[in-house]
């Protein structure tokens, strides 16, 4: 594997989509190349804040007893 | 009116993904009382066709595919192909800090605000936005984020990809205007 077959699959693999060949050519790949593991890093960890930064609304406790009383 | 035992039980059940249609709507909508009769009119949609729903499929993304159906009906009309991601560079922010020396370059991404990020979330075109949200938020994977949607993977995975590029951007000129970094990609928050 070289960095551009890495590039295309630092996604899925950031995704989990990747199979298991798929990841242990990719982990193989970016034990030996520090700039794509820097990018995995940043992508992984962009990933982590994105979804930190939006999961921590919740639904108001008076909709969600408006929407039970309503439903149930 | 006291309601059937089944609808009861579909309906609590359905209740437990409040939070996940909710942070979509609000994300989607960018207003909690939008959000909030967004979400209502799904629940109330999704009651009148429980029977079009397959005990033992993914509840969370059929209640997502509602409401984003509903999103789309109400807020945007039927036009979805109005709204559209230009390819933007690679991976705008990563690229200026490494550029600049900066390492390691996921450290920046700690000093930026939490409210800036869910603003340069709702600042995605929707159809980028709502794979965001799925993907990124919510933990689909590929498959059920494509079905939920309504599109084919490859379509998710290059929404996705576009998203990304946008996400590094945005918060790129945020981290410039905040001082996070300069222009040229400098770092200073190391010295903060």
């Amino acid at each position: 594997m070289n960095c551009k077959d890495c590039a295309d699959k630092l996604d899925r693999f950031v995704d989990r989509e990747l199979n298991d060949t798929e990841v242990l050519e990719l982990q193989l790949h970016l034990e030996g190349c520090p700039d794509c593991e820097d990018q995995y890093e940043f992508q992984t960890h962009l990933k982590r804040l994105v979804r930190h930064s939006c999961d921590c609304d919740t639904a108001p406790a008076a909709f969600r007893e408006k929407l039970r009383q309503m439903l149930t | 009116m006291a309601e059937s035992p089944a609808r009861t039980a579909f309906a609590e059940e359905a209740l437990t993904h409040l939070d996940t249609l909710y942070r979509g709507a609000l994300r989607l909508t960018r207003d909690p009382d939008q959000a909030q009769d967004l979400v209502q009119e799904a629940y109330l949609r999704a009651l009148r066709y429980q029977h079009s729903y397959q005990v033992g499929t993914n509840m969370k993304a059929w209640l997502f595919a509602i409401m984003r159906n509903l999103f789309w009906d109400r807020f945007k009309g039927s036009h979805k192909d109005d709204v559209s991601l230009d390819d933007v560079n690679e991976f705008v922010l990563y690229d200026k800090l490494r550029d600049e020396g900066a390492k390691p370059e996921a450290d920046v991404l700690d000093k930026l605000a939490a409210s800036e990020v869910v603003s340069a979330v709702e600042q995605l075109p929707p159809l980028h936005r709502e794979v965001v949200l799925l993907v990124d938020v919510e933990g689909f994977s590929y498959k059920d984020a494509a079905q939920t949607l309504g599109v084919p993977i490859g379509t998710v995975m290059s929404r996705l990809h576009r998203a990304r590029q946008q996400l590094q951007k945005s918060l790129y000129d945020y981290a410039v205007e905040s001082g996070i970094v300069r222009s040229g990609g400098m770092k200073q928050a190391s010295q903060q």
